[in-house]
């Protein structure tokens, strides 16, 4: 181990290569619940870079993570013991915009809201926007398949990334996809999406832009109950109109909110729908007064219509402060990523509150409705004893009534190493070798992210036939 | 193992007796992904390349494959899952995308598969990859594949992807079998995502496809053919026509989109979106009898009676030097072996070569249709 830190000093200098306890302490965890082993953290500046650290990392036997912000949730960048961490916020350059073609090609370290902020002036925005947006990091958002609220319309961050290039697990550099449509061969690219660091480091990112919209409205929608709120998302979205945006927050969560930023909440309902409505002047008339029409249908017990900029602001700051906003409640929190069918969004959220009541946890739930990605939220102290494990043991049972009505695990965190071995709960064997596969076709030594997404064992049949 | 399968593969061993001389290609329909998985269980022991069909619409595209076995996805035909409510289907690989289509009308729900293609199949365009025009709009066909099956080049039926609209669960397995082109196995069952037909259309021919882009607000397409442009606008009644107001042109309602003609020859130049233009004076260089220019998205797909060696080579160095590629997207069998179907292999060749290895030891899944040999 001092032979590598001597090489990766040589390379990037002191300043740029940590093993002090106190870094090790710090880059040991990401914004999920679990604490890995000590690191040895380097920030490289340049893809070079990038590949020069893993080849070092190669020859040492070094396992290697990438890690972007680390604000990820599922423990993806959590490294173990003796890992060569990557840290990749100083490539944070933008390097080209192209407005013609409406792309970008930009560092894996710039941070998501600064690309949307750095393309406004030309009418464009990268789409994806995390509620994290101001702190993670386009790379990160393209290993976790990041999404947000306004990926409803206009689909996760695979549907904005148009090339990528990439450091192998061998150290090489390699370029997939491109600004030209449908390049020759297989769609690398799509793969690397959403690998979460155990396919390659992504040290470059082109991106695909979006045309600002024209015109835009927030509704605030009020219910008594959450069955009348799920059962307006799961009628808007079988009516075919797909708002930019469509989340749900329940009563505790309108609370915490509203003591945190007054957002003008409303703070006696039990459920409220927030919805964006974006695009042409002349098309944003009617879809509003569609959506109002069905949440009153469905018991709405108000409508609130935000045209203006400031009001619109204030609402989705209401929303983008949730995280924040639960901190007060307790010091720690878990949360669940699933997403279900949006037709049986009613029905799980209501067993996910039996299941919080039966273990005694506090459940908080703001999430993407629209897509039926749930997010309930547990809030609590991890000081207290054998709390921790009752949380995990709740958000389990939450996550299986998820899957039993013919969800899936993740849908914008990513597995990481909290939820590998729920894998085969969603995957057969089969599948899972499949994936397995394909991991080792870019990394035969497992030296990339070791332990995360798959369970042990995923690689269950032999090559078959030679 | 089914009767089909054994017979098969008894078939498949008669072939590979090097007494008997057989000079003929053998068609399989298999009713089931685990029918398929035992055929070509038994094709890879032996080694027997063998070639996937749909409707056969796109035999041409790729490299020729040598194949003596065929597997068609004729009698795997059934839409099996259809939930409108959640904007979502469930099909099976044989289904045309006019018969799709037809199913999704009920709810003024569509695909957004490609739109002058009824007789394709929907395994054969996820295969290939293949997107329509509304691609500007609604992103190309792999944004849609939501999970998929395969059976795979080792004979095991696989799933990849999730059942919902949304997922960061796992490898992006529907990125790997989209596009494919049947070289990691047989594509299945389908799941895709679906968007509503907007209650208003209209098609505005215009002079210049790039201006009008620019002064329309997210639209449907923008072609260039032979002496015009169009622009195809959706959305609501009062949308649609405030955006005809503002750009001008001569509007009706309704998709007009370009009739496809069947030339003996189809290039496709696919370039960064900023070079369409360039792309449709070198197309034209050749001699094109037609072309669609898709704006923003930056394909020209052109036909043609005839091709020079040296113009093509040409025309495939410029798409090349501005990062893009020539295909051929038909032509005869013979051509496609003198000229390559795809251009030069992409960087990443070597690392494609790994991911094929592992789907396909035997490499008998359409051996060498992709570039690189893959
Ligand atoms: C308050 C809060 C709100 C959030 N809201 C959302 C939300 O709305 N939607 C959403 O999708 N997520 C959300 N997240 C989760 C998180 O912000 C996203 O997963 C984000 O994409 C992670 O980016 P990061 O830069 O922090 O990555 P990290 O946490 O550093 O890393 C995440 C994963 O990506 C890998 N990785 C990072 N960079 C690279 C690279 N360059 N090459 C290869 N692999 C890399 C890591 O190894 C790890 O597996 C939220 C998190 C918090 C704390």
């Amino acid at each position: 181990m001092a032979r590598a830190v001597d090489e990766l000093t040589a390379l990037l200098g002191d300043d740029r290569v940590r093993d002090h306890p106190l870094d090790q302490h710090l880059f040991a965890k990401d914004a999920g619940l679990r604490r890995g082993g000590a690191p040895i953290v380097v920030f490289p500046e340049s893809s070079d870079e990038v590949a020069a650290v893993v080849k070092i990392a190669g020859a040492h036997g070094m396992p290697i993570v990438a890690r972007g912000a680390g604000t990820g949730l599922a423990g993806g960048a959590v490294p173990q013991e003796g890992s060569l961490l990557v840290v990749l916020t100083r490539m944070n350059r933008i390097f080209e915009i192209d407005e013609v073609g409406r792309t970008a090609w930009v560092g894996p370290g710039v941070v998501n809201l600064d690309l949307s902020e750095a393309t406004a002036d030309r009418g464009l925005h990268f789409a994806p926007d995390p509620s994290s947006q101001s702190a993670c990091t386009i790379g990160g958002n393209v290993a976790t398949n990041a999404g947000g609220p306004h990926c409803l319309a206009e689909g996760s961050t695979v549907a904005h990334i148009l090339g990528v290039e990439l450091v192998t697990a061998d150290g090489s550099t390699v370029i997939l996809g491109g600004e030209a449509p449908d390049t020759p061969g297989y769609d690398l690219r799509g793969v690397i999406v959403g690998s979460e660091g155990t396919l390659g480091i992504v040290t470059k990112v082109l991106v695909r832009l979006t045309e600002n919209h024209l015109d835009a409205a927030t509704l605030l929608m009020a219910f008594d109950t959450i069955e009348d709120a799920a059962r307006t998302v799961s009628e808007v979205i079988a009516a075919g109109v797909v708002p930019a945006a469509l989340e749900m927050m329940d009563k505790p969560m309108c609370v915490a909110v509203e003591n945190f930023v007054q957002a003008g909440y409303p703070t006696d309902a039990a459920a409220v729908l927030l919805a964006d409505v974006l695009g042409h002047p002349a098309g944003t008339a009617a879809s509003i007064e569609l959506l109002s029409d069905i949440a009153v249908r469905n018991g709405a017990t108000s409508v609130r219509v935000a045209t203006d900029e400031s009001e619109r602001a204030l609402l989705w700051k209401g929303r983008k402060s949730a995280f924040g906003a639960i901190a007060q409640a307790a010091p720690d929190y878990y949360l669940n990523d699933t997403v279900v069918p949006r037709t049986r969004i009613a029905e799980v959220i209501s067993k996910t509150y039996e299941i919080a009541e039966r273990y005694d946890i506090t459940l908080m739930n703001v999430f993407h409705a629209g897509d039926g990605n749930l997010h309930p939220l547990v809030s609590f102290d991890a000081a207290e004893p054998g709390m921790t494990e009752r949380v995990v043991a709740a958000a389990r049972e939450m996550v299986t009534v998820a899957v039993a009505a013919g969800g899936t695990l993740s849908g914008e965190h990513g597995i990481g190493f909290e939820k590998r071995d729920l894998m085969s709960s969603v995957f057969s064997p089969e599948d899972l070798d499949a994936q397995a596969r394909l991991r080792e076709a870019f990394d035969q030594d497992g030296v990339l992210n070791p332990g995360k997404v798959l369970p042990e064992g995923s690689r269950c049949f032999d090559w078959g036939p030679a | 193992m089914t009767t089909l399968a054994v017979a098969t593969k008894q078939l498949l061993e008669r072939l590979h007796d090097p007494t008997v001389d057989v000079d003929a290609e053998f068609v399989v329909a298999p009713t089931s992904m685990e029918e398929a998985a035992e055929i070509l269980a038994a094709a890879a022991d032996v080694g027997q390349a063998v070639a996937f069909y749909g409707a056969g619409t796109h035999r041409q595209i790729g490299n020729p494959v040598d194949a003596d076995l065929v597997i068609t996805t004729t009698a795997m035909n059934r839409i099996i899952d259809y939930q409108p409510d959640d904007l979502t289907v469930v099909v099976e690989p044989g289904v045309t995308l006019g018969e799709l289509e037809a199913a999704l009308t009920d709810r003024k729900l569509t695909a957004v598969l490609p739109e002058t293609e009824p007789n394709a199949t929907v395994g054969g365009v996820v295969a290939a990859g293949r997107s329509g025009y509304r691609r500007l709009r609604y992103g190309p066909t792999r944004d849609r594949v939501l999970q998929a099956t395969v059976a795979t080049g080792y004979g095991k039926v696989v799933t990849g992807g999730s059942p919902v609209v949304k997922a960061s669960t796992g490898y992006g397995m529907t990125r790997l079998f989209t596009g494919s082109f049947g070289t990691l196995g047989l594509i299945g069952p389908v799941l895709l995502k679906l968007w509503s037909q907007p209650r208003a259309t209209a098609t505005i021919v215009v002079d210049d496809p790039e201006v009008a882009r620019n002064a329309a607000y997210r639209p449907f397409a923008v072609l260039g053919t032979r002496g015009t442009g169009r622009i195809y606008l959706g959305g609501t009644k009062e949308e649609v026509e405030a955006q005809a107001e503002a750009i001008g042109g001569r509007s009706s309602d309704g998709l007009d989109w370009p009739q496809p003609h069947d030339p003996p020859l189809r290039l496709s130049f696919r370039i960064p979106a900023r070079f369409v233009d360039e792309a449709v004076l070198a197309a034209r260089d050749l001699d094109a009898t037609g072309w669609v220019a898709q704006y923003g998205v930056g394909i020209v797909e052109a036909g043609y009676d005839r091709i020079t060696s040296d113009g093509f080579a040409a025309a495939r160095s410029w798409a090349e030097s501005v990062g893009g590629t020539l295909v051929i997207e038909a032509s005869p069998d013979d051509l496609r072996r003198e000229l390559g179907a795809w251009g030069s292999p992409p960087e990443s060749v070597e690392l494609q070569r790994e991911v094929k290895d592992r789907f396909d030891p035997a490499g008998i899944c359409n051996p060498g249709i992709l570039p690189g040999g893959i």
